[in-house]
């Protein structure tokens, strides 16, 4: 989606892909991608602000993570972990889909992935894993297993 | 339930000499109906003076087998907390002198000065250890919402000695009536009392994060409803999660740690008629769990304490009639 060395650690870029748009950050020299989407309300996620972890051991005690790990809904502010998708709100919550990101040597024509001189058409439709669990259909929405973050230092 | 002294009296002698010519030249009165909370007809008898009143009202008749002494005349001071301080003492050393010795049966809640944190953690410090002395009882109206950083010692003093902190339903005049300011109507002040200046207790003692602090403080909402808490709980949840960072040592749901750090007692029960509903009203959040049966003697406040009790399971009228406080205030 882009060239690496157009691609400054800190930035974002937002990304259309056939219908859907992904957000895909670099922090350091790491990449992460997530669908624009926020699974609480729809809000344009990858919008929002990145930030880091926070903890507290007491009232007026804070302790920020150096790293940017989070990005929060511009809408209400539900953050989810860049790597992985999965929000922090509890049990229960739907993780937003991250998507894996890699670095490649070669030509724009090699990313897309053309083969046999066929391209692949603009529409995907996203598709969840379903399955039998106690009776129940079970459609499975959480994101699916992702490195946390590809190394991007080879050119 | 309640207990009082008739009149300010009955406490002389546990009054330095310089506050009984204080009583006596300030004109300062003692109202064991807190402060005039309940209108003057109201069918409610005497709050009791005496163990042998509380006896026959109520130990007996209603075969209790423990009971905790809730006084609350102390709560409509005046502003001198020198006097508030000595008050407060005295009433305690006349529940321990007068009550706790008289009948096994009976625990008692302790009072402490609401204008000095300093003297409060004093105080808790003095009889808080006394072996029939449960709970530190604070007025649910207040200068500041109790989970304020300055409240912080009080709080962890009470935990320190193994003490519940009740916050009860009423307090000063002089303290707003509701959370949001003053109001001219008695109507407006019996309302909020019995369910909305609580609420915003509940939600500062979870968001100032004394629970983070101190993890072993035990809360009971006396006299104050507890229907209003689902639709509270809910709402704090949903809002908790797009601002956690203003609070990060709220590190939990609320909901979640008001579970583990507060209990509610049944009086009044503000419920429907239909048992179905009230059915409903309690599952919302699992409120045989949390509930804690209180006579709130000698207040009558209807019926919906009995459609409450007819609505739990076996299981939870065992819980909510006894079980729950024996654990709460260590009573087994």
């Amino acid at each position: 989606m882009a060239k690496l060395d157009e691609f400054p650690t800190g930035e974002r870029r937002i990304v259309q892909v056939g219908q859907r748009t992904i957000g895909v950050f670099r922090v350091g020299d790491r990449f992460y991608a997530m669908n624009n989407y926020c699974p609480h309300m729809g809000g344009p996620l990858c919008e929002g602000r990145t930030k880091p972890w926070l903890s507290s051991a007491a009232p007026g005690e804070f302790v920020l993570d150096e790293q940017e790990a989070l990005v929060a809904c511009p809408w209400h502010g539900w953050e989810y972990d860049l790597a992985t998708g999965q929000s922090f709100l509890g049990p229960g919550e739907p993780p937003a889909r991250a998507y894996e990101v890699t670095v490649e040597r070669g030509t724009p024509e090699r990313i897309a992935g053309g083969r046999n001189g066929r391209r692949p058409g603009p529409y995907v439709a996203e598709t969840f894993p379903v399955h039998v669990e106690d009776s129940y259909v079970v459609v499975d929405t959480s994101s699916r297993p992702v490195a946390a973050g590809a190394a991007g230092g080879e050119r | 339930m309640h207990c009082a002294p008739a009149a300010l009296g009955d406490l002389s002698q546990y009054l330095e000499p310089y506050w009984r010519t204080y009583v006596h030249d300030g004109g300062v009165h003692l109202n064991p109906t807190q402060g005039g909370a309940y209108p003057p007809v109201v069918l409610t008898g005497a709050t009791p003076a005496s163990v042998e009143d509380l006896r026959t009202e109520l130990l007996d008749p209603a075969g209790l087998r423990t009971a905790i002494l809730n006084c609350t005349a102390s709560f409509h001071c005046n502003r001198n907390p020198y006097y508030e301080a000595a008050l407060t003492s005295a009433i305690n050393d006349w529940l321990v002198g007068e009550w706790l010795p008289r009948d096994d049966r009976l625990r008692a809640s302790m009072v402490v000065p609401t204008l000095d944190a300093d003297a409060a953690v004093a105080e808790i410090e003095r009889v808080g250890g006394h072996p029939g002395i449960v709970q530190v009882l604070l007025p649910v109206r207040t200068d500041v919402p109790w989970g304020n950083k300055r409240n912080h010692r009080l709080l962890a003093a009470a935990a320190e000695h193994g003490l519940v902190v009740g916050l009860h339903a009423w307090g000063r005049v002089g303290n707003a009536a509701t959370p949001t300011g003053f109001t001219h109507s008695y109507l407006e002040d019996y309302l909020s009392n019995s369910q909305m200046i609580v609420q915003a207790q509940v939600t500062s003692l979870v968001t100032e994060g004394v629970f983070t602090r101190v993890p072993g403080l035990r809360v009971a909402l006396l006299e104050c409803g507890f229907s209003w808490l689902p639709t509270l709980l809910w709402r704090f949840d949903k809002d908790w999660k797009g601002v956690w960072r203003e609070v990060p040592w709220l590190d939990g749901r609320p909901s979640e740690v008001v579970r583990r750090h507060i209990r509610l007692t049944t009086a009044p029960a503000h419920l429907p008629r239909d048992p179905a509903q009230v059915r409903q009203a309690l599952d919302l959040l699992d409120l045989g769990a949390l509930l804690m049966y209180a006579s709130d003697h000698p207040h009558v406040h209807g019926d919906g304490g009995d459609r409450l009790l007819a609505a739990l399971t076996e299981a939870e009228r065992e819980r909510v009639t006894g079980r729950n406080a024996e654990e709460w205030y260590g009573l087994a």
